[in-house]
């Protein structure tokens, strides 16, 4: 299994700089475990018509430092459930975009990506030439490349994926 | 060319004679540290074995276990997890730490803020070890990689250099100086770099203040903050360490991605205002916002100097009425201490409710707020519904403006009462 290009449209941008994502549910939602609850509760407060506009493979969009604060996985697990396949922003926090990467769950850092894209553009993160292009636009963006690590994870599909895969003796 | 002390630490524990920021290594961590929490260790220790098929570790020395949330239980469920912790350190021979205090504080206390060591945990407020030279770093569910393989995989960060100078102003604490770095340098100023923190105005900071300070370093995007460790902190580390290895400093001449000059001079007390960590201003601009909770404790406050310093202020007073001040020394070393030295005895007089050491006062475990209630903290973070009901409100500050600001029920400037 290797990351494949995502190719999908801008589902939401959220404009806000150090985005908390844990406001994706909303915090009073963000202990619920239960899927289907958790992606009910997702974009409420932005979108409520979100759930039923996304389709699978579409993509998100942050700004600078995206995901500050004290992140929370269920925000993007609703995200995924929903058939969200990937963020792109200007910038990540390092805590959630290791915590993300560890799901398998692919980001992109993107820096100029606000000025390039409107909500429902068609874009394609192209993993091998580093770049997004707008397809509805046209354009495109380097994305800064991922580092060996969180490149073989995300091919590994995440985290137990890839500790699977280089197993060493135990510590 | 110089090498950062990161790039030094990096380097001997990847077995190679240099690294610098950028190269990916592999790196064997000296200690693995955790507390336990639902859906971190339960599952770590779960995934250890069906995935990994490790019954027991191989090094138990190199990880230590905290309980320091859920403490003490309040449900048979919470028990359960508790339960559980303690029989897998048993079973594997893994030190635990139960009911000594906040684990990030009692790592340094027990000998794993070892000079030089490179030590990881799930959550990024170990990085307050840095006070020692120690490099800590928070890598979340990564953590699970230094658990089942001796190496883990990481990128040597590049390192922005803060340099102190001038002195501090009476009433304005490490806490201050910390939330004026986030104003002054930005929340992403440091994003996936170290935070290294020297210059002559150190002076002005006690062990206890950088450990606040670097505690709190993942709030302007670093991944860790590190200090070169004085003779202090050399004095209070080795005496202590579970691992011989000699301390190392940066070279003068070590490459930093960027070096920022702050002078503690001019610095006024802070208030970060609700709802991210973000978000500093001057205490002053917020003088008089009524209020109906206080909490003096966390991994980031809640030391000695905290403790110290709100016991002068209440002394011989008393909290406003109604008004509910909740303060939890971070560690049961720091409460014999303040017992001893009859600071909580003057807390107690003056009305404040005393806890023994708990993370739950920090994330609303414990004294939970209600909708429309509004508290002033020394915890680590205000975002919503940190400390109970999304609603509530979060002002972080200083030990001595949560004291100041218990008098008044209102927020209030320590300096008056200093």
């Amino acid at each position: 299994m290797a990351l494949e290009n995502l190719r999908g449209r801008v589902a939401f941008i959220f404009e806000e700089v150090n985005f908390d994502v844990d406001q994706i549910v909303g915090v009073k939602n963000i202990k619920i475990t239960d899927i289907d609850e958790l992606a009910a509760a997702a974009m409420q407060s932005y979108d409520p018509d979100f759930r039923t506009a996304v389709r699978p493979g579409d993509i998100l969009v942050g700004a600078d430092n995206f995901g500050y604060g004290h992140p929370h996985y269920p925000p993007m697990r609703a995200m995924r459930h929903i058939g969200i396949a990937g963020v792109l922003a200007e910038s990540f926090s390092p805590g959630y975009w290791r915590g993300e990467i560890s799901m398998g769950f692919p980001q992109a850092t993107c820096p100029g990506i606000l000025g390039m894209v409107e909500r429902w553009d068609e874009i394609e993160i192209d993993w091998a030439a580093n770049e997004v292009r707008n397809l509805t636009r046209g354009g495109s963006l380097p994305i800064d490349p991922l580092s060996n690590a969180d490149r073989a994870m995300l091919d590994a599909g995440g985290l137990i994926g890839y500790l699977q895969g280089k197993r060493q003796p135990a510590a | 060319m110089g090498y950062t002390i990161t790039e030094k630490i990096l380097a001997r524990v990847s077995g190679l004679d240099h690294v610098k920021a950028g190269d990916e290594v592999m790196a064997k961590p000296d200690f693995i540290t955790a507390y336990d929490f639902p859906g971190y260790t339960d599952v770590y220790f779960k995934q250890m074995k069906e995935d990994f098929g490790i019954e027991r570790v191989a090094e138990p020395e190199r990880i230590a276990m905290f309980i320091d949330h859920m403490v003490p239980a309040a449900t048979p469920k919470e028990e359960e997890l508790h339960i559980g912790t303690r029989k897998w350190c048993a079973e594997n021979n893994v030190p635990l730490f139960e009911r000594k205090g906040i684990g990030h504080q009692v790592a340094s206390e027990v000998g794993y803020a070892v000079p030089g060591a490179f030590v990881v945990h799930f959550d990024g407020h170990i990085s307050q070890l840095g006070t020692f030279g120690t490099l800590a770093m928070g890598i979340r569910r990564n953590l699970l990689e230094a658990l089942v393989n001796e190496k883990i995989s990481i990128k040597v960060p590049h390192t922005v250099r803060v340099n102190l100078t001038g002195t501090l102003s009476k009433g304005v604490l490490a806490r201050d100086v910390f939330h004026h770095l986030v104003r002054e340098m930005g929340p992403a100023s440091c994003r996936f770099q170290v935070l290294e923190l020297g210059g002559p105005g150190l002076s002005q900071l006690t062990t206890e203040g950088l450990q606040t300070i670097t505690g709190l370093a993942m709030f302007t995007g670093a991944v860790t903050a590190i200090v070169n460790p004085d003779e202090p902190r050399l004095a209070y580390a080795l005496p202590r360490a579970r691992k011989k290895l000699d301390p190392v400093y940066s070279d003068p001449d070590a490459d930093y991605a960027k070096v920022y000059e702050i002078d503690l001079t001019a610095l006024e007390p802070l208030i970060v205002i609700p709802p991210t960590p973000a978000n500093s201003r001057n205490l002053t601009e917020f003088l008089g916002l009524e209020l109906t909770n206080g909490y003096l404790g966390s991994c980031a406050s809640g030391r000695l100097e905290d403790l110290e310093i709100a016991a002068r202020i209440l002394e011989g007073k008393q909290v406003a009425p109604g008004f509910q001040l909740n303060i939890v020394p971070t560690s049961n070393e720091i409460m014999v201490a303040a017992g001893r030295a009859g600071y909580l005895a003057t807390l107690t007089e003056a009305g404040a409710f005393v806890s023994a050491p708990s993370c739950d006062y920090c994330f609303g475990r414990m004294g939970a707020m209600s909708a429309n209630q509004r508290a002033v903290s020394t915890g680590t973070l205000n975002v919503r519904g940190r400390m109970g009901s999304p609603d509530s409100e979060i002002y972080l500050c200083s030990a001595a403006t949560v004291a100041a600001s218990a008098l008044e029920g209102k927020i209030a400037d320590p300096r008056k009462y200093l």
